[in-house]
Parts: structure tokens; C-alpha cells; sequence
């Protein structure tokens, strides 16, 4: 009997795959990785094609150098010391202030009429208007970019938490009632281990909105740091400057969040299955 | 002496709308279970089974009646429960999801709940997560601890309910063999009559109106086949009784499971 032109399979065998290299090229290209780096090659190509065509749009070969330049000056990692300082303690403040009162919210219906609006109200309130807010209230001093910090980032992992403890499963709850094990140990290992998925979910948001607000808060009342850096190139008119320091700026939230938060959050929920934590 | 006992206990939940009307779930319940035996509870869908049980181990309050739980060595009762499904902190390994119902987690509780791992075949997994294992190997895990606390009273809600029939009768057999070693108080609820005729030294029959209707007392030789005269003149019996419960109540209430 005839098998035309399709190429016979014996039972068991596997059918052969083409690994020429054009074959693998392509693989490359699809994988994950291949997608990551097209998209950077991608936004390089772009920016330096925008850089080509406008005046006023420094391209990446100008901001390189004048990143360069800047190094060789002296003064990116004091600016940045001081600003990480500020965000670090900020953060901090977020994180304890922003766990307790979720807790409160989500395990006490009285803790949650008492505070849930202010919290919402707290979401609303974009990071430029704490960064002026606190330029009014403290001028030109450390708290207002740390309280900035806190202040943006607060009120995200507070609703999280909330919804987080809310949300611990009823079953767990009642088979631990069931055992007799203590409220305190109940918070202690059934739900705060649950909700650290939220805790991290709202911290991360908290933190990429706090570095915007601390880079807002020197804009507008520091003399140090990042932020006022990075308005002192504005200022000056110098676009290379300027798009150099939001360069930076981007680039530290981007490595912080794939070098600390990402393997900060595998480790905690390693006992997920495999397949989730690929 | 008397285990557990149980006076006049009823359990009546609020009607659920407007129009409705609340729900007796358990009414007027009396019951007496002696130290080392093995009682099943057994009844349709709705007839207060689970109900009972979230009473018994304080997670439900009733709404009159009383229970006594008495503790061999004074003091408090100590519960132990198995669910329908195991209730497994994902977050901890399996030998932490053991210690997690204990207060005291020095070395004997260590031993303790070691030596119930071993028992029902899981002594290698203490440092594994649930998700690592099985449904079935789950729910063994969530036997041996509630046998790790050293119970006073062992309460099953329809443990193997949710396994397949093969898991269940494996874990079944299993129970069978750390009851006769440990000779705890078991009170077991299940759907499946001839999975209690099988494990159980006395048989209660509850109603869909939350009352006891009959209750049967087994002196038959352990282990049970399904297959012997005896016990399938006995599943057949309280089958029986069913069927009176569901003329009684005259409509389509929930058949039990008939196989074993």
C-alpha cells in the first residue's frame, strides 16, 4: 500500500526533528529570552531612530556618553546613596504600616469602617501631590521624600493585605479551630504566610510608585539625590543630562526588581508546585 | 465512663429569606459513646451529620442541649478531625503541617508524629510539601494528625468521600489497623453504609429532621469483606431504615451510597 509522500512513522519512534540552523535561529528567536532581548533591540532601534529625527530627543548613544562623562565626575553613586536612603526608609515605614493596618481591616469589621476609606482615599492621592504636600510641610529636608515614599506606598499593601486576610481560606481556619490552636499562632503561621502573596503583590506596586515619588520629592525640595539631579540637567537645558538621569533612574527599579524582589519572592513561595514557580 | 455525652442537643440556623423558615438541622439529640469504640453516623443528605460534628469540636454553637467530652487524664478534652479533604497548610511541609495543631513541639511530639507518618506509610515525606503528594497520600497525612494528638475523641467527616474507590478502600484498611493498635474513640460520619458496617463497632441512623431514628450494634469479626452474608444482610438492614427515613419524609431525599 501506498504512503504518498508523508514520511513513515514506525510505532514508538519519534518523528525526526529539523535542527539546521535556521531551525535553531528561529527556536532562539521565539524562546523567552529571544522574545526579551528583540524587545530591548527593539526599543534601542527605536530610540535612536526618534534621537535621529528630533533635536530634542537625545538618542542612546549621546546618553551613554554622557552617563560616561557623569561617572568620570564623580557624584551618580553619592546621588544615589542618599536617594536610596530616603526610598529604603520609606519603604520600610510602607511595609509595618501597611501590614498592620491591612491586618486590622481584614480581620475586624470595626477596624475596617474606621479605615477603609481614609484608604481608599490614600490610593487616589497620585505621588506628585505627597511630594509637594510634604515640600510644604517640611521644605527642603530628608522627611519629605521619605515621608513621600511612605505615604504613596502605604496604602497599596494595606488594601492588599486586607483582601489578602480576608480571603485566607475558610477550611484552614476552621480545621485549625477545630485542633484548638491559638489566635496567636493562627495569625502567626496560617495567615501571614497566606497573605505574604499579597503583601509582596501590594509592596511591589508600593515600590515602583514610591521611587517616582521620591524622585518627585527632590525634584521639588532637595539639593541632593536623584531627583535633584536630575533637575539640575533640566534646568540647564542640557536634554542629555536629563534623559541620562531618567535612564538611570528606570534602569536601578528595573534591576532591583528582577535581582531582589523576584528571587526574594521565589524563595518564599518555594512551596508552590514547580510548574507554578517556573 | 462515658466519653462523650450528648443532652437534648439541637442546632437551629436562622431562616435563610424572608418568607423561608429557619432550619432544625439537629433536634433533640441524645448519645452516650463509651471510651475505644468505633461509631458511625450514618444518614441522607441535609440530615445533620457534619452539623453535629462542627458542634462536638466547638467550631459551631448549639442551640440548647449539652455536651460533655470527658479527658482520661483530666483537664481538657483534646479533639482530633479528619475533613472531607485535607486542610493541609500548603506553606509548611508535611512534618510541620503535623506539629502546627500542637502546642508543644519538643522531641516526643517529634517522635509522636514520626511514628504516625510511619503508620500509614508516609515516614519519607516529612519533608516534602502537600503539593508534592497525592490527594490520597494528603488525606493520610491529615489522619495521622489527628491521631498525633493523642485525642480523647477522633471526629471523621466523610474522609475518603472525595478519593476514588480504590484509594478509599486502601486508606480504609488502613484506619482499620491504627485503630486496633491505638483503640481511640472514633466517631465516624459517612454516606456509604457499607463502609460503616465494615469499620464500626455500633451504627447510628439519623433522619432528615436531624433526629436519631435506629441504631445497630456490630459484633461481627474485623476485617469485614463486603462479599460475607452477614454483612450484607446488615447493609441491607439499615439500607432498610433508609428507606423508611425517605417514605417518612415522602419526597425525593438524597439515596445513600450502596457500594463498599
Amino acid at each position: 500500500m501506498s504512503t504518498g509522500a508523508a514520511a513513515r512513522i514506525e510505532p514508538g519512534a519519534r518523528p525526526r526533528r529539523d535542527t539546521g540552523l535556521p531551525r535553531r535561529l528561529l527556536d532562539a528567536v521565539l524562546s523567552n529570552t529571544g522574545a526579551r532581548i528583540t524587545s530591548y533591540l527593539v526599543f534601542v532601534l527605536g530610540w535612536q531612530i526618534l534621537g535621529g529625527l528630533y533635536e530634542r530627543v537625545p538618542g542612546p548613544v549621546e546618553v551613554v556618553q554622557f552617563l560616561a562623562d557623569e561617572i568620570g565626575r564623580g557624584g551618580v553613586w553619592d546621588a544615589f546613596q542618599v536617594t536610596l536612603e530616603r526610598f529604603f526608609a520609606g519603604v520600610a515605614i510602607a511595609f509595618v504600616a501597611g501590614v498592620v493596618i491591612g491586618l486590622l481591616m481584614g480581620m475586624w469589621p470595626l477596624a475596617r469602617a474606621l479605615l477603609k476609606d481614609t484608604t481608599m482615599v490614600g490610593l487616589a492621592i497620585p505621588a506628585i501631590i505627597w511630594a509637594l504636600l510634604t515640600a510644604l510641610w517640611f521644605g527642603f529636608s530628608w522627611k519629605a521624600p521619605v515621608l513621600t515614599v511612605a505615604l504613596t506606598a502605604t496604602p497599596f499593601v494595606a488594601i492588599n493585605v486586607t483582601q489578602g486576610v480576608q480571603g485566607t481560606p475558610r477550611d484552614l481556619i476552621r480545621m485549625s479551630k477545630a485542633f484548638g490552636v491559638s489566635t496567636h499562632r493562627r495569625v502567626r503561621e496560617l495567615v501571614l504566610p497566606f497573605i505574604m502573596d499579597y503583601v509582596f503583590t501590594g509592596l511591589r506596586f508600593g515600590i515602583i510608585l514610591g521611587w517616582n515619588g521620591v524622585l518627585l520629592s527632590e525634584w521639588f525640595a532637595s539639593t541632593e539625590g536623584v531627583g535633584w539631579r536630575t533637575r539640575y540637567w533640566y534646568d540647564a537645558n542640557n536634554f542629555d543630562g536629563f534623559v541620562a538621569w531618567i535612564f538611570l533612574f528606570v534602569a536601578f527599579i528595573v534591576v532591583f526588581d528582577r535581582l531582589v524582589l523576584s528571587p526574594i519572592q521565589r524563595r518564599v513561595f518555594r512551596w508552590r508546585t514547580t510548574v507554578a514557580m517556573r | 465512663m462515658a466519653v462523650l455525652k450528648v443532652e437534648n442537643l439541637t442546632k437551629v440556623f436562622p431562616a435563610a429569606g424572608k418568607d423561608a423558615e429557619p432550619t432544625r438541622a439537629i433536634d433533640r439529640i441524645d448519645l452516650e459513646l463509651s471510651g475505644h469504640a468505633f461509631v458511625s453516623l450514618v444518614g441522607p443528605s441535609g440530615c445533620g451529620k457534619s452539623t453535629f460534628l462542627n458542634i462536638l469540636s466547638g467550631v459551631e454553637e448549639p442551640t440548647d442541649g449539652s455536651i460533655t467530652v470527658t479527658s482520661d487524664e483530666g483537664g481538657p478534652a483534646r479533639f482530633g478531625y479528619v475533613f472531607q479533604d485535607p486542610r493541609l497548610l500548603p506553606w509548611r511541609t508535611i512534618m510541620q503541617n503535623i506539629l502546627y495543631v500542637h502546642d508543644d513541639r519538643g522531641e516526643e511530639t517529634k517522635r509522636r508524629a514520626l511514628e504516625y507518618l510511619d503508620m500509614v506509610g508516609l515516614a519519607h515525606t516529612g519533608g516534602m510539601y502537600p503539593a508534592q503528594l497525592s490527594g490520597g497520600m494528603q488525606q493520610r497525612v491529615g489522619i495521622a494528625r489527628a491521631f498525633s494528638v493523642d485525642p480523647d475523641l477522633l471526629l471523621m467527616d466523610e474522609p475518603f468521600s472525595h478519593l476514588d474507590a480504590i484509594t478509599a478502600r486502601s486508606l480504609r484498611d488502613q484506619l482499620q489497623e491504627i485503630w486496633n493498635r491505638t483503640r481511640k474513640t472514633v466517631l465516624f460520619v459517612t454516606h456509604d453504609v457499607m463502609e460503616a458496617v465494615q469499620l464500626s463497632g455500633k451504627i447510628i441512623v439519623m433522619s432528615r429532621d436531624g433526629r436519631i431514628h435506629a441504631e445497630f450494634t456490630i459484633d461481627l469479626p474485623h476485617p469485614r469483606s463486603a462479599a460475607d452474608p452477614e454483612v450484607a444482610a446488615l447493609q441491607a438492614e439499615i439500607l432498610g431504615e433508609f428507606e423508611k427515613i425517605q417514605a417518612a419524609a415522602g419526597n425525593g431525599a438524597a439515596a445513600p451510597a450502596q457500594a463498599g
